[in-house]
Parts: C-alpha cells; sequence; structure tokens
C-alpha cells in the first residue's frame, strides 16, 4: 500500500471517533478512521434502546456509520491495528497493521452466502458470546464496512465458502500487511471495557450462569439479540424476577477501581423500563449506594421509572451465591433499616463500570485512574499530556453518548485548530480547505 | 511476484499446516456440534420442546443447548413455537 | 442535456444478498417491469451497493443513455444517497434518481408470504417507475455564508466557543451584557477538580481571546434584534457606554459615594457605582452600573460631574450565532430552610465568596461569631418535587438535578476543613452524586476528613428553625436520617449553608429573537440529545455551556468548543447547501388567494407579493427557499394546485399512487 499524508488520524471507530471524523471531513480535512474490529460502531451498535430518550440504538447509529462510510473526506480503515505512532516534525508517522480479513473487500458484497456455507458455528463476541455466528461471517447484520471476516482461530480451511461465494472475493493468500500514514494530528477514541469482575469472589467471579453483565442484558433486549427475547442465559427461562447490582466495579476499593463510571445508574434504569415493557409480570430491583441520574432529563427517567414500579433499594450487596437451581442469591445489607437479607432472583444483572480498552497503542500519560491523562481539564478537556494527540469519548474517562459527542466535536475542533497552526499541509492547500 | 502462486488446493493445505493447532481443535467443535445438531434436531423434531428438556434428554448442559438453539434459530434450523411456562418451545424447520 | 430527452429508465433491483430476493422473485419482477413504457433496461443484482453493482448503473448511463434511474433496494436512509453519487459521477443531475425501499418495506415484513411480497414489490416498483418518468433536474439551495459568527455571553463558555471559532480562521464577534468578562466562574476562587485559581484560568483564557486578531469584543452590550437565516443574519446590538475612561476613572472612583449591595460578592458587601468586580478583571477600566447609579453629579475637585450613558446602536452580519448566556445560581425565596429570615443561612456561592473575602484565622467567622458546627443541605432548588416544594414563576417545581452542586459542595468541605480543621461539618444529602473524573476523590476525603454524612429523602426534607433561648447554637437543623435507618436527628448548629442548584437565565427575549426553545426545564434546548446535541431546531443557532442546562467548567468548555466546531463546518466554506426538496410556486397558476401564507408555520418561508400583470397589479405567492422545510402544508391548502414540493410533486404522487392501484397485466403471469 502507499504512505499516505492526511490531516488528522482518528483511533477507533466507536461513536465518539466516528463524530470526530464527521466535524473534521465536514471542515474539509482528510482523516483518516482506524477501527481494530471489522465494523465500525463500537459498543454503541451493540446497544437495545438509549437513554434518555429510549430511541432505537441503531437508527442513531447506523445513519453516523453509513455518513462515515460514504464521506469524501473520511478514509475508513477496519480491521487494522497500530503499531507505533512516531513524531514527525508537528506531526506523526503512524505504522498500521491491516490484518487479513482473508475477504477481497473491493469484490465482496455481503451477501453471507459463505456464512450460511461454513459448517462451523462460533460464539459471536457481538452478542457478548451467547449468540454465535460461523468462522467466515458478516460480523452483524449492520455492519460497516457490509463485508465478510474469516477468523482462523476457528477455520477448518475447507474451502467451501471460497466454492460458494458469487463474486469469488474468498482470497486464502492474504497476509498481514503493514503501511504507514503521516497525520498532523491523532484523537484517540479507543473507548472502553466493562471492568472485569472475574477477581470479584463474592459476586461469583464471572462462574455464575444467571448473573449477567449489562452488554448481555442490552443484546437480550435488542430486536436482534441471540434469543429474539429476554431469556436467562443458563437454561433458557423467562426471568419473572430480576435485581441489578449497582457499583459493581466501581466505586470499589477491593478491586482499584475507586471512581465512579457514571453510566450504570441510567442504563440500570433504563434496562429496567425496558425490561417492564418486555416482561410486564417480571419483579425488578436495582440496589445501589447513591443515585446518580445527574444528566439533563435524567432526574426526570429516574422519577419515571419510580412511578413505573421498578424497585430502587438502597443496600449494598455483600456476596451472591445460586442455589441448587442456578437461582441467584443476594445478600444484601439494607442501608435503611441496617438488616441483613438474602433474597432470591431467576437473573441477576451485576451493573459494571467502564475501564480503558485494553488496548493501549500509543504512548501517552495515563491518569491514576488507568484512562488517558488529561492533564488541564479546566482549560482543555481533549488535550493529552502529547502536543498534536488528543482525546474523546470513554477514552478520557467514562461518560455516556451525549457527552460523548460532544467530547467528539471538542475534540475535532482542538484537533482542527492544531492543524492549522502546525500542519505540514501547504499553505496554499490549507486556504483551499476554505475556498 | 517471485513466488510461483500456489494452487488453491495447495494453499489451503498449506494453511492448514500452518494452522495445525487451530484446525484441530476446531475439527474436534465441529464434530461436537455436529453431534449436537443431530441430537437436538431429532429431539425437536418430534414435538416442541424446551431448553432443559433438550439438555435433560441429551445430557448437554441447559446453558448449551440455549446457545446452540440460538444460533440453530439464527440460521433457520429451528424455530420458536410458544411458550410452555417460564420458557420458550422450539421445534425443527423442515425443508420443503 | 440527458434530461430534457424522452425518459429513458434503467431500473434496478438489488437480492440484497438474500435478504430480498428470499421473499421477492427479483428477476420476474424485472421481467415485467421491463414491459412498461419508458423503461429501457431492467437488471437484477446480488448487491447494487457494492461497487460493481454502482458500476453496472453508471456504465448504462453512458452507454445506453438511461437519464432516469429507479433502484430497489434497502431503506432510502442506507443507500439512497449512495446511489445519487453513483448518478452523479456518471453525468447526471442526482435528482433524477429515485429509491425505493424493498427490504424494509417489504421483504422483512412479508418473509412469510412470498408471492404478496412479489406482487407489493412489483407495485412498488412501477411506482417508482411512474415517479421516475416526471423526474426533473434539480439544485441544491446553495446561499453564500458571512464567515464571522457572533457569540453572545462572554462566560467562560462563550470565550472558549470565541477563541476556537477564531482558531478555525473564521471571524467571530463577542457580545457580553456586562461590562465585564468572565461570568460566573470569575467569583469562585479554587475549581475542582484541579484546584486551580478560577481567574488564573480566566485570565489567560481572556488573554489569548482578546489577543487573537479574528475575534472583536463587545463588553456592556445586548442584541435586541435579530432577523435572516443561516449563513446571513442580521443582528441589532446595542452597547451602553463604559461612562468612565482610562483618564478620569480613578478620581470619579473616588468621587463616587453612592453604594449598592454588591452582585459580585451576592449582596455580602456593598460596592460603588463606578467599579471595577475584582481586581484584575478585563477590562481594567472601571464602568457605570446604570441600572442603579442614581444620576447625581459627583464632586471632582469641586466639578460637579453627571455622568449619562449613550447607548450606541449597530449592526452585525453573522452566519451563525452561539448562545452561551450561561445560568443563574437559584435563589431561595424568603424562608425556604430559614433563607433571608435567619442570618445564619447562607447559600454555597455566598459561603464561596465569604471565605474569599476572609482573612486566614483559626475558626470560621459568620455574623461576628466564630463557626463551630455547620450544616450543609444538598439539592436546594434542584430536584424538587411537587406538592412538597414551592412551584417557581411558571408553576413548575425544577425537578432536575443541577450535577455541578455536590462536587461543589465537597470541594467546600474540604476546602473548609483545611482552613479550619476543627470545624464540624455535617452533610445532608439525597444522593451524593460525584460522578466525573477526579470527584469521588472530595467524597472519599470528606469522609476522611470526617465530615459527618446524613440522608433525607426527597419527600421529608430538613427542617431549619431558630433555637430556643439560652441554646449553644442559634440554629436547629432537623432531619430523619436514612443512614441510621430513620432516626429524627436535630443538629445544632451556627451556619446552614444551602447548596443551591442552576436556574436557567431570563434572557429578555433573546430567545424569542433567535426563536429558539427551551425544555421542560426551562433551559434552552438542542434539537436532538444525541444526534445533534449543541444545536438548536435553528439551523446555525448552536448552544454553547449553562445555558444548555448545568454544567461544570470542563464541561462547559467541551460544549463550547463543540459548537466552535459546528459553526466551522456550517461557514468554513463560504457557503451553506440545503436539499431542494422545498415550496416552488407555479406563478401560471397561483392566483393569491394567500392560503399557503396562513398553512405555513415557518416564518419567512412564503409570502404573497405585488407583481404589475399587464398593468394590473397582482399578488403572487412566493418562496423563499432557505427558510421552507418542504413539509407541503401549502401544498395541501391551494386551492389552484400552484404550488409543489420539488421533487415530490402532485403529479407525481398521483402517478405513483395510481401505479401502486394498477391491474398490472403481467401481475397473474408474474406471481404465477
Ligand atoms: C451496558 C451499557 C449500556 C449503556 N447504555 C447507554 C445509553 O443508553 N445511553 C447512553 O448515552 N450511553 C450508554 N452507555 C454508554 C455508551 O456505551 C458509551 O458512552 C459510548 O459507547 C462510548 O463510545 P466511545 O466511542 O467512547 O467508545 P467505544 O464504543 O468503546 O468505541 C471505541 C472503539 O475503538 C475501537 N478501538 C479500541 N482500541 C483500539 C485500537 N487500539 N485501535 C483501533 N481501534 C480501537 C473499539 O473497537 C471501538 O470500536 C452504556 C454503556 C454500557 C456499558
Ligand atoms: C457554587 C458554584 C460552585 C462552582 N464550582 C465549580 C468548580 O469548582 N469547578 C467547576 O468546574 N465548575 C464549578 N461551577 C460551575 C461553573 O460556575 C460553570 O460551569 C460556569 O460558570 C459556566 O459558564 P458559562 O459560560 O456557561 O456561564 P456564565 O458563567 O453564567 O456566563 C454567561 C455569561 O453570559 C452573559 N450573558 C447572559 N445573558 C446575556 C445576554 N442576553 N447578552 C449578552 N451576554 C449575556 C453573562 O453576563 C455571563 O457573563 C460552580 C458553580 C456554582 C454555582
Ligand atoms: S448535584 Fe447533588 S446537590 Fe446538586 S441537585 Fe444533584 S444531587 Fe442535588
Amino acid at each position: 500500500m502507499d504512505d499516505l499524508h492526511m490531516d488528522a488520524l482518528v483511533i477507533g471507530g466507536g461513536i465518539a471517533g466516528m463524530q470526530s471524523a464527521l466535524d473534521l471531513g465536514d471542515q474539509g480535512f482528510q482523516v483518516a478512521l482506524v477501527e481494530r474490529d471489522p465494523s465500525i460502531g463500537g459498543r454503541m451498535i451493540t446497544l437495545s434502546k438509549v437513554f434518555p430518550t429510549l430511541d432505537c440504538c441503531s437508527c442513531i447509529t447506523t445513519p453516523k456509520m453509513s455518513a462515515v462510510a460514504h464521506h469524501p473526506n473520511i478514509h475508513l480503515y477496519t480491521y487494522c491495528e497500530i503499531q507505533s505512532v512516531q513524531e514527525h516534525g508537528a506531526g506523526f508517522d503512524v505504522s498500521i497493521l491491516q490484518k487479513p480479513r482473508y475477504v477481497d473487500i473491493s469484490k465482496c458484497t455481503g451477501c453471507r452466502e459463505c456464512e450460511y456455507e461454513c459448517p462451523i458455528t462460533v460464539p459471536s463476541p457481538f452478542d457478548r458470546n451467547l449468540g454465535a455466528y460461523r468462522a467466515i461471517r458478516v460480523p452483524f447484520s449492520t455492519a460497516v464496512p457490509q463485508k465478510a471476516v474469516l477468523d482462523p482461530e476457528y477455520c477448518l480451511w475447507c474451502g467451501k465458502c471460497e466454492q460458494k461465494c458469487p463474486v469469488e472475493a474468498i482470497d486464502f493468500s492474504q497476509q498481514p500487511e503493514t503501511f504507514t500514514i503521516e497525520a498532523d494530528s491523532i484523537i484517540m477514541a479507543t473507548g472502553f471495557d466493562l471492568t472485569p469482575v472475574s477477581t470479584k469472589k463474592e459476586y461469583g467471579a464471572g462462574k455464575l450462569h444467571n448473573v449477567i453483565d449489562p452488554l448481555m442484558m442490552e443484546r437480550f433486549l435488542a430486536p436482534t439479540g441471540p434469543y429474539g427475547r429476554v431469556l436467562r442465559p443458563g437454561d433458557g427461562k423467562e426471568p419473572g424476577s430480576i435485581a441489578y447490582v449497582q457499583c459493581a466495579g466501581s466505586r470499589d476499593e477491593t478491586l482499584g477501581i475507586t471512581y465512579c463510571s457514571r453510566v450504570c445508574c441510567m442504563y440500570a434504569i433504563k434496562q429496567a423500563m425496558l425490561l417492564n415493557g418486555a416482561l410486564p409480570m417480571a419483579d425488578i430491583t436495582i440496589y445501589y449506594m447513591d443515585i446518580r441520574t445527574f444528566g439533563k432529563g435524567y432526574e426526570q427517567f429516574y422519577q419515571n421509572a419510580k412511578a413505573m414500579g421498578v424497585n430502587f433499594v438502597r443496600g449494598k450487596v455483600a456476596s451472591i451465591r445460586e442455589d441448587a437451581d442456578q437461582n441467584p442469591i443476594l445478600k444484601v445489607e439494607m442501608t435503611d433499616t441496617g438488616e441483613i437479607v438474602e433474597q432470591t432472583f431467576d437473573l441477576v444483572v451485576l451493573s459494571q463500570g467502564i475501564v480503558p480498552a485494553s488496548h493501549p497503542t500509543v504512548s501517552l500519560p495515563l491518569g491514576s485512574d488507568g484512562f488517558i491523562s488529561v492533564p488541564a481539564p479546566d482549560s482543555a478537556p481533549c488535550v493529552t499530556g502529547r502536543p498534536g494527540i488528543f482525546v474523546t469519548g470513554t477514552a478520557a474517562g467514562p461518560m455516556d453518548i451525549v457527552d460523548s459527542i460532544v467530547s467528539a466535536s471538542a475534540a475535532a475542533a482542538e484537533a482542527s485548530a492544531y492543524i492549522r497552526e502546525n500542519g505540514s499541509r501547504l499553505e496554499v492547500e490549507k486556504e483551499a480547505l476554505y475556498a | 511476484m517471485t513466488t510461483q502462486t500456489l494452487s488453491r488446493a495447495e494453499l489451503l493445505k498449506q494453511l492448514r499446516t500452518t494452522h495445525a493447532e487451530s484446525v484441530k481443535r476446531a475439527q474436534e467443535l465441529l464434530k461436537e456440534q455436529k453431534h449436537m445438531q443431530q441430537e437436538l434436531c431429532a429431539f425437536f423434531r418430534e414435538k416442541p420442546r424446551t431448553v432443559p428438556e433438550a439438555a435433560q434428554a441429551t445430557g448437554i448442559p441447559a446453558d448449551k443447548v440455549l446457545w446452540f438453539v440460538a444460533a440453530m434459530k439464527k440460521y433457520g434450523i429451528v424455530a420458536e413455537a410458544g411458550m410452555c411456562g417460564d420458557y420458550p418451545l422450539y421445534k425443527k424447520v423442515e425443508e420443503n | 442535456m440527458p434530461e430534457n430527452q424522452q425518459p429513458r429508465i434503467g431500473v434496478y433491483i438489488c437480492h440484497c444478498g438474500g435478504n430480498i430476493s428470499g421473499a421477492v422473485q427479483c428477476e420476474s419482477v424485472a421481467k415485467a417491469l421491463k414491459g412498461l413504457p419508458n423503461v429501457t433496461i431492467t437488471r437484477t443484482d446480488e448487491s447494487m451497493c457494492s461497487d460493481a453493482g454502482q458500476s453496472l448503473i453508471e456504465k448504462d448511463i453512458q452507454e445506453l443513455g438511461i437519464n432516469r434511474v429507479v433502484v430497489g433496494a434497502c431503506a432510502p436512509m442506507l443507500h439512497e444517497q449512495t446511489f445519487r453519487g453513483a448518478v452523479t459521477r456518471a453525468g447526471l443531475n442526482p435528482f433524477l434518481y429515485h429509491h425505493v425501499g424493498l427490504r424494509e418495506q417489504d421483504s422483512w415484513v412479508h418473509g412469510h408470504d412470498k408471492t404478496a411480497a412479489t406482487d407489493k414489490a412489483l407495485r412498488l416498483m412501477s411506482a417508482g417507475v411512474a415517479k421516475a418518468r416526471l423526474l426533473q433536474p434539480l439544485d441544491p439551495i446553495r446561499l453564500g455564508a458571512e464567515k464571522h459568527a457572533l457569540v453572545i455571553g462572554g462566560g467562560v463558555a462563550g470565550l472558549r466557543a470565541a477563541l476556537d471559532i477564531a482558531r478555525q480562521g473564521l471571524r467571530v464577534t463577542l457580545i457580553e451584557k456586562s461590562p465585564f468578562l468572565g461570568g460566573r466562574m470569575a467569583q469562585l476562587e479554587t475549581v475542582f477538580p484541579t484546584e486551580e485559581e478560577a481567574r488564573a484560568l480566566l485570565h489567560d483564557l481572556i488573554q489569548k481571546v482578546t489577543a487573537h486578531p479574528n475575534v472583536t469584543i463587545f463588553m456592556g452590550a445586548e442584541v435586541m434584534g435579530v432577523s435572516g437565516y443561516v449563513g446571513n443574519f442580521t443582528i441589532q446590538v446595542k452597547q451602553h457606554s463604559r461612562g468612565v475612561s482610562d483618564d478620569n476613572a480613578e478620581a470619579l472612583m473616588s468621587a463616587c459615594t453612592q453604594e449598592v449591595p454588591d452582585p459580585f460578592n451576592y449582596g455580602l458587601t456593598k460596592r460603588k457605582v463606578i467599579y471595577r468586580p475584582y481586581e484584575g478583571c478585563y477590562s481594567s477600566t472601571p464602568a457605570v452600573d446604570w441600572d442603579h447609579y442614581d444620576g447625581r453629579p459627583f464632586d471632582v475637585n469641586g466639578w460637579p460631574i453627571e455622568l449619562k450613558d449613550e447607548p450606541k446602536s449597530f449592526e452585525l452580519n453573522v452566519g451563525a450565532v452561539v448562545v452561551a448566556t450561561g445560568f443563574d445560581p437559584y435563589t431561595p425565596p424568603q424562608g425556604e430552610y430559614g433563607f433571608g429570615e435567619l442570618p445564619q443561612v447562607v447559600t454555597l456561592p455566598q459561603l464561596i465568596r465569604h471565605l474569599a473575602l476572609s482573612k486566614d484565622g483559626k475558626s470560621l467567622q459568620w455574623n461576628g461569631r466564630a463557626v463551630r458546627d455547620v450544616a450543609l443541605i444538598h439539592c436546594v432548588g434542584s430536584r424538587q418535587v411537587d406538592g412538597v416544594h414551592q412551584p417557581q414563576e411558571d408553576g413548575q417545581v425544577n425537578n432536575y438535578c443541577s450535577r455541578v452542586c455536590c462536587t461543589a459542595s465537597l470541594h467546600m468541605t474540604a476546602d473548609l476543613h483545611k482552613r479550619y480543621p476543627e470545624l464540624n461539618i455535617y452533610d445532608l444529602h439525597q444522593d451524593i452524586r460525584t460522578y466525573g473524573r477526579g470527584h469521588e476523590e472530595y467524597y472519599r476525603h470528606a469522609l476522611e476528613d470526617g465530615v459527618r454524612f446524613l440522608r433525607y429523602n426527597g419527600e421529608e426534607v430538613p427542617e431549619v428553625s431558630p433555637a430556643p433561648q439560652g441554646d449553644s447554637h442559634p440554629v436547629l437543623v432537623k432531619v430523619k436520617d436514612m443512614l441510621t435507618y430513620g432516626e429524627e436527628i436535630e443538629i445544632p448548629v451556627d451556619l446552614v449553608v444551602l447548596a443551591v442548584g442552576f436556574m436557567p437565565r431570563d434572557l429578555h427575549g433573546l430567545d424569542k429573537m433567535l426563536k429558539i426553545s427551551r425544555g421542560n426545564d426551562r433551559f434552552l434546548l438542542e434539537v436532538h440529545p444525541k444526534l445533534r446535541p449543541v444545536e438548536t431546531a435553528v439551523k446555525g443557532v448552536i448552544l454553547a455551556g449553562s445555558a444548555q442546562g448545568p454544567m461544570n467548567i470542563q464541561e462547559s468548555l467541551s460544549a463550547a468548543s463543540a459548537a466552535a466546531a459546528k459553526v466551522a463546518s456550517l461557514l468554513g466554506r463560504g457557503k451553506v447547501e440545503l436539499p431542494p426538496f422545498v415550496a416552488a410556486v407555479d406563478v401560471e397558476k397561483c392566483n393569491g388567494t394567500g392560503a399557503c401564507v396562513e398553512a405555513c408555520v415557518y416564518e419567512g418561508a412564503i409570502a404573497l407579493q405585488t407583481f404589475n400583470e399587464n398593468g394590473e397589479e397582482v399578488k403572487r405567492a412566493v418562496i423563499t427557499p432557505a427558510n421552507c422545510v418542504g413539509c407541503g402544508a401549502c401544498v395541501a391548502v391551494c386551492p389552484n394546485n400552484a404550488v409543489n414540493v420539488q421533487g415530490w410533486t402532485l403529479a407525481q404522487y398521483e402517478a405513483m399512487v395510481e401505479a401502486i392501484g394498477m391491474d398490472l397485466p403481467a401481475m397473474t403471469e408474474v406471481t404465477a
């Protein structure tokens, strides 16, 4: 591949990265958007409906994804890993590895014939591994690009897909390829993971079948979810009672995660409201320390959930175990009465918090919380410790979609000012930007 | 290109060699899945059944049955067929 | 031009990788459509949107002289733009394209009934062909745009927005109502989470803004009128006189004897009517407080000098407007928690000012007494409950959370503890909402510092009353504490601090002038919190900072920078482009009934104008495309069918409806 020159390089194609790229592209800058997954969309595209408006998540995300894909100034690089970032004048040389898809994306039409043909069924991380797809597949129905990708971990190399493909897009000869992009500025939009609970023995360390993470519940509530309805993953039962354990992995010294993850109160309330619609007979209880519904319209959202009959119980969940039928049993210290009670549920959701995505690719100073450090939040909230590199979305700490989108536009403003002031494009070209 | 372009068969063979370990794992998985699909489909063909029923009949853990049923449902092999108490029923989709 | 020739329609049906072809017999539909008049070619493809599919269309346009294109595929939302792009690349006007949604509208919903799905596909497609016959080339509405933005409000958000717009190479004018910049942030001392000095941070920002060659600032200025639309707003501005100049300021200040409560210190102190709010303010030239100056002359060395406000009025032409008018802290009504009745009850902003004015000593002094015990009550003026709290002027309670006060309160307790380690602090809250990065630390420190936390329920708020005569403390706070299982607790204190929330600011008609709306919480309203979080429903009017809702400094800065990014995308090219789907009047048919003007709810979109027709004065409807949204309300009411939405004309609709209902001759054959 040829070496390329871009005004900005955005790392991470979640909602934050997409918005930054769109804002820069709209201003006429040339932007590379590099995503490590085979599709852009990030966490948001996996969600069901989004608070506080409760609008369908894909109705908001897919148009952005499509706008990114068709934007004349945005150059999309999916299924790529950043290998190194080197200063080059005021800008950077970014070395990027294109992982082999074993599919020629210039030919693939996303028809999924190969996927139907592939004999082996594998867990789909898009469905938090509770759903499945095949070793070769289009990652999910609204993926951008809508192209197949082959997973060498599970592939039998039987060649059936190649025979089936109507446009001869399967290419077994693909190799990893490295290329370099010279970029005047970089925006980090690498997003988040859920706080791991494998070390949280009191909560079953992730081993109890009917104690799930909140992204799983998002998939159950989504129309494209693995079961097409809400079932507990242990045995396919429609749950009649569901509990949420707030601050599971946030504000928790024992896990070394002392900060508030900011979105868990709201997503728990949202899911409780959606469950109320999906399973009108189900009892839903939220165990919490503080309810932090601080955003615009969020307090009313909380009050609506209360009015709907969601039980909010102030209490600290000390431990979770399960009975013989794999029903989780919570042991709760009730704040308002001081009692310790035990309560059995069909399904428990751990409202896990937000930690930085596990792939730090660019060496940048980090805060004590592990997120990319922002040295001067009260004067420059998107500026990192390395000149020319900006940060947005949950890469800069927990935040919801609204805050991520605002922060993404802010990062774009910072980056574009930096490019104008330091960028290496010829003066004439810069003038032409606004011609 | 300096190296001779490999024939398709040679290329696949070479890939199977370089990925020998994962191929072995995948083959075992495939065997298990084929077996699971046969058993489950036979069971669901008789009449619509729930996941715990299928688990009991086949000896496969219920969570695994559910996972595989979800996959078969996605690819049109089984379909939902009403509820039995709190559990959805699944039936085999017959090819026409 | 190919578009002026007889329609030669190319029809393309996408299998959508089985998504459509799984339910619709695409080949049969294509065959049936081939027989329709003007259809030159029909094709089907696995995936029309793929590069290969798109090239098919391009090739047909170039080689077969196709001049109208219809594609049946997924929803137009997904790929309409894609195909308009392909058509344009082949040299055709992009609006000679029509998109039919065969997936979401057909195959996905009728997958169980292939015959019906195929029948519906044929009808939808023939309707598309019927419309395509009548398609006319259109041009997007292109308007010149001023590369100049107006920022209203010179607080931290407005300053930041101005700086960032200027840094994008655009001109910017900032208008601040007060004679000084900085807004509410200037009234703070150190700020969370960085513990930096608020005024030092502001000073840096103001320095950058004032030094930027693209920025013009008017202080003591207000917007008096707004007209125009995105790219071309005209703004009427009135600027008050400063009243004094650097030369005579000191002499006049010392001669000035009239004093008023100082709003900078929330009335805790007094200041003269010629004033600087604080040392180091910008501008450093003092100003006259015209609202309070009683008009009496000053005696300067025996000379009576009378000052007069001589406001200047002028106009600005700008392409976009950023509204950064900020917030007011909630002022409790007389008697709420004893406010205004007991001298020992203050608000948090007042305490911040009080501490700034206090000399360091061993103990906190209030009203000439040493404070030993202080109670801090959260959520005053926020999270109010109907029936429990006194409603605001509009009859509503403030049911929102003010987001900043929890951390601001615990930031205050940290400061109090540091300065007066002996002080006992009680914190009465509902929930502690220290959500932000570096905020939870304040909560932890407060616990370590021995701050005593008590928790009340929103429906049972604490009571503040004077203590009985002879008590050790002047005030008694009663609270039902949920942390001790609902125990009724009485706390004798010397001082009560009310953590007041954010109130939307009275904008004296500015919101009406700009035609922007407020939400239920009365803060300025964005179009959509996720899709367009800083834009208003009025194109070109953008929000920044706490005018939109409670925000801390960091959040105000981000919102301001985001607003600047939107302004840059909007105005950077010096022109704005709007889709052509707006109303158009056929003057031949129009006889000036004016029904359309009455039906239209968008101001300035349609109006009657007088023309001279053969020496006769006639009225005709005229559209201003920039103000029209293409809703079609006018189309529905015109008795003469003289008005149409371009690209969606009545004739086109009629042709489509007719085609959908038609008994297609090929139908039986197709679905057999
Ligand atoms: C259960 C749950 C429910 C939620 N519900 C809501 C809701 O209803 N409303 C709401 O407002 N918010 C909600 N949120 C929060 C919301 O998910 C986040 O605010 C948002 O997704 C953050 O977007 P992002 O772009 O910062 O990060 P991400 O979505 O994580 O995107 C980051 C992207 O970067 C990519 N990436 C990471 N590392 C690299 C690398 N090294 N190289 C290249 N690419 C990389 C990732 O693959 C990913 O695509 C919820 C969160 C959770 C956990
Ligand atoms: C008690 C308290 C403590 C706080 N402590 C902190 C803290 O420690 N850290 C932190 O991050 N945040 C803190 N905040 C929040 C912080 O004060 C705000 O985030 C910030 O001031 C918002 O800035 P703004 O520019 O949006 O609004 P403002 O500061 O209100 O500025 C608005 C400006 O617009 C002007 N204006 C208004 N109407 C018009 C008009 N019609 N025409 C022209 N100009 C107009 C006003 O005069 C003003 O200058 C605190 C807030 C409070 C109440
Ligand atoms: S931030 Fe805290 S004090 Fe302020 S309204 Fe919200 S909960 Fe109440």
